[in-house]
């Protein structure tokens, strides 16, 4: 696409989002639809100002994401490093990748009443959950990728000797890596989702938290704050992934 | 075992006892398979390899040259004989011997620059990383490949990675250097560049060269021994030695009366089997 | 390959030696049912028909809101599709909305639906409909232009058009899609009875649980794991059986 088209696509993109604001701000406030259900744009982006600005908005939206991060990083490296356990040994694949096929459709979110259980209604039993959740994308690509590692550069690796340890960091990992990332991410939007349910179950301060009482109270403007900022957290978790990506795979896009 | 596991440089190489082969394989035979569906691919195979010698392979395919040569390499063992190695046992792979693989694309690491390539060899043999850049910088450019040592394989034609591919095995500074078929997927000019080049390395280094091919002119051109592989079982047809002068050229050896004389010859041993 | 009832080992033997140590007094813990409970749990479950309803419960509200994802998404997606112009202006748009979790959509629409089978399709519609739209677009700018041209020169009417160059051209990859909403679908349903719609199977593991019915508890969680596994399993088959260029794209689709 030429430079000016570029420009003048991303005109229209701008102009179009504002239009479909243009129209709900006008439907709001002609109460066409309930502004109860649906407060106008200005309404709504006003309370998220006010909410950021006087801060209020930090505290919940730091503990969305540091309990996000937190299990998910745990369950990404347990799922790398037991992905390449598990397709180093043919015999560990065959004992376990049936029940690995088994659980991988099964809702995460069905843990939560067993976690409830095990850990009661605590912190603890967010991150079991979060952790749960999100190492089965890991833990199966891992398993993808370690497998599928070019054989003869295991051969060549082979020859010329390579302890295990250096055949691991720059043979068996660079080449799963695509693979990890890719689960990485699917892992990551997870861990945001199970974040918010638990924070809702278990009335754990967070976005989830916010936006249920929010609701509870009728405070719609709020309510949709908080929503707006969970697709913050979603759509800068997934950029940041993304940019991480661009970086550590830039061998495969280079043509 | 050799009691050296760090690569040699090459000044060493000549140190050794001179009238000790490189390679000594006695009866070497290698079989696939069990009960009715075993196949045997090379079945009484002798041979001796002197040092610094550059013995060219050819055969029709199934006569078990790539099984020879990954039998060479310590990659596979054999089911009965032995193969010796500058006096010693050969029970599993070693930096000595360096294996230039067919499929050059599959062979080096996509995420690995051609630097990254090279210096792979350099660090597994323990080099210090300080002489790292240097050393690449002079392979790179031994082998032409200055300009695309930032370039990722990918980005590169074949011929250029079968370079990078050779230049990796040149850095573990291999006493022998084993190659299937190396040139096979390649266009005429370029492999004809890379046989010269290889042709002058091993010369200049003393390598003991163990090359692959099913082109007859190119094992005549390059080799100073040539043995032919009959095929079911793969067993030792003939072994010529090449009495064409060096240095070769590409256009006047192959001219040359004794050149043609070996390529009929050689043909007329590849038709009959 | 006879080593497949290798993966049977670990889960027999866990449950085996669970039961055994179920019988040893000091080794039984309050929460941890002894297997043969849930078994029995599983089956009265079923044979008395409570489960069953549970999973019409659930299935009904997942599929109303495939049902919608799919429509809009289809429609929305071909149309997008073709019209890469519109794609790039609408796009942006899109992007934003598209990171926001599902689940955080949960109190918005109770305040509006009220509990029940609505609010639970509007949260799973929310969901499933982003991954269905980015498949059709996908799978429609691939469609090869020589396909769109010949339709062109037989001068099909937009209609003709889309049921018979565009939908079967492209339809490979939408079936993916489709397959892949559909598990999506169950899982958001499960999360939303879970986290506070009283119907369906989510609901009947929490009720379960706080009413300390453990054996029922997890005699559900094997279900619902079950009910997973079976819908992923069914719509391979399916998949697989109507269409043998699907696996390819399926694999073109992980990678």
């Amino acid at each position: 696409m030429t430079r000016n088209r570029r420009w003048l696509s991303r005109f229209g993109a701008i102009i179009f989002a504002l239009f479909l604001l243009a129209v709900w701000q006008i439907l709001a406030a002609l109460e066409v639809i309930s502004p109860l259900f649906f407060p106008s744009p200005l309404r709504t982006l006003s309370e998220l100002w006010s909410q950021i600005t006087s801060g209020r908005i930090w505290t919940p939206f730091s503990s969305t994401v540091v309990r996000m991060v937190y299990g998910w990083l745990a369950a990404s490296l347990l799922g790398v490093v037991l992905g390449a356990l598990i397709a180093g040994s043919r015999f560990s694949k065959l004992l376990l990748t049936p029940m690995l096929e088994f659980i991988r459709p099964m809702p995460a979110s069905a843990i939560i009443p067993v976690a409830i259980l095990a850990f009661g209604l605590s912190n603890r039993m967010s991150t079991a959950v979060i952790a749960f959740g999100s190492i089965w994308p890991v833990l199966l690509a891992a398993i993808q990728g370690f497998s599928t590692v070019e054989p003869r550069l295991y051969e060549m690796a082979d020859a010329m000797r390579m302890s295990a340890w250096d055949r691991f960091r720059k043979v068996s990992l660079p080449g799963a890596m695509p693979d990890i990332l890719a689960g990485a991410r699917v892992g990551l939007a997870v861990a945001l989702i199970l974040a918010v349910v638990t924070e809702m179950q278990a009335s754990l301060p967070g976005l989830g938290q916010s936006i249920l009482m929010a609701q509870r109270s009728f405070r719609t403007p709020e309510l949709y704050a908080g929503v707006i900022m969970l697709g913050a957290i979603g759509f800068g978790a997934s950029m940041l992934l993304q940019w991480v990506e661009r970086r550590l795979l830039r061998w495969r896009s280079a043509q | 075992m050799l009691h050296k596991d760090n690569c040699h440089t090459s000044s060493e190489v000549g140190h050794a006892v001179h009238d000790e082969p490189a390679i000594q394989v006695e009866r070497l035979a290698m079989a696939f398979g069990e009960g009715p569906a075993r196949r045997t691919i090379i079945d009484g195979l002798s041979l001796t390899v002197a040092r610094g010698e550059f013995l060219c392979i050819v055969g029709a395919s199934g006569c078990g040259k790539t099984t020879l040569l990954r039998l060479l390499a310590g990659l596979a063992r054999p089911t009965e004989g032995r193969i010796d190695f500058h006096g010693k046992p050969v029970n599993g792979p070693s930096r000595e011997r360096a294996i230039v693989f067919q499929d050059y694309g599959r062979a080096l690491l996509p995420w690995r620059t051609v630097g990254g390539n090279i210096a792979l060899a350099l660090e597994t043999c323990k080099v210090p990383k300080v002489e790292h850049a240097e050393r690449v910088r002079q392979l790179a450019e031994t082998m032409g490949l200055s300009h695309a040592v930032n370039h990722y394989p990918s980005q590169l034609s074949g011929g250029m990675q079968q370079r990078v591919q050779i230049a990796r095995c040149l850095a573990q500074n291999p006493t022998l250097l084993l190659m299937d078929e190396p040139f096979g997927a390649l266009d005429a000019i370029t492999r004809q560049g890379l046989q010269d080049e290889v042709a002058r390395l091993a010369q200049v280094h003393g390598t003991t060269v163990v090359f692959i091919t099913h082109d007859l002119e190119e094992a005549i051109y390059l080799g100073d021994r040539v043995v032919v592989l009959a095929a079911n079982p793969g067993r030792i047809l003939r072994d010529i030695p090449v009495d064409v002068p060096r240095p070769r050229h590409q256009l006047t050896t192959r001219e040359d009366q004794k050149f043609l004389a070996l390529r009929h010859e050689i043909f007329g041993l590849l038709e009959g089997h | 390959m006879g080593k497949r009832w290798l993966g049977a080992v670990i889960p027999v033997g866990v449950l085996v030696s669970w039961e055994a140590a179920w019988h040893i007094e000091n080794v039984r813990m309050e929460s941890l049912s002894r297997p043969w409970d849930v078994g029995l749990a599983l089956f009265h479950g079923l044979a008395g028909g409570e489960f069953l309803i549970a999973t019409a419960e659930t299935f009904q509200a997942a599929l109303l809101g495939f049902a919608i994802a799919a429509v809009i998404g289809l429609v929305a997606g071909v149309v997008l599709g073709l019209l890469p112009w519109l794609e790039s202006v609408v796009g942006p748009s899109i992007d934003a909305m598209r990171p926001v979790p599902s689940v955080a959509l949960i109190p918005l629409t109770l305040m509006i639906f009220g509990f029940g089978v609505r609010m639970e399709a509007a949260v799973v519609a929310f969901a499933c409909l982003w991954p269905i739209l980015i498949v059709t677009i996908s799978a429609v700018r691939g469609i090869d232009t020589a396909l769109l041209n010949v339709a062109r020169v037989l001068e099909m009417s937009t209609y003709e058009r889309m049921v018979k160059i565009i939908l079967p051209a492209a339809l490979s990859r939408i079936a993916v899609g489709l397959q892949l909403a559909l598990a999506i679908s169950l899982v958001v349903a499960v999360t939303v009875e879970i986290v506070l719609n009283p119907r369906g199977l989510g609901h009947g593991m929490m009720s379960a649980q706080q009413a300390m019915r453990f054996d029922q508890m997890y005699a559900q969680l094997l279900w619902i794991g079950a009910v997973g596994w079976g819908l992923s399993y069914g719509s391979q088959v399916l998949l697989d059986r109507w269409s043998p260029a699907c696996r390819a794209d399926r694999a073109k689709e992980r990678s």
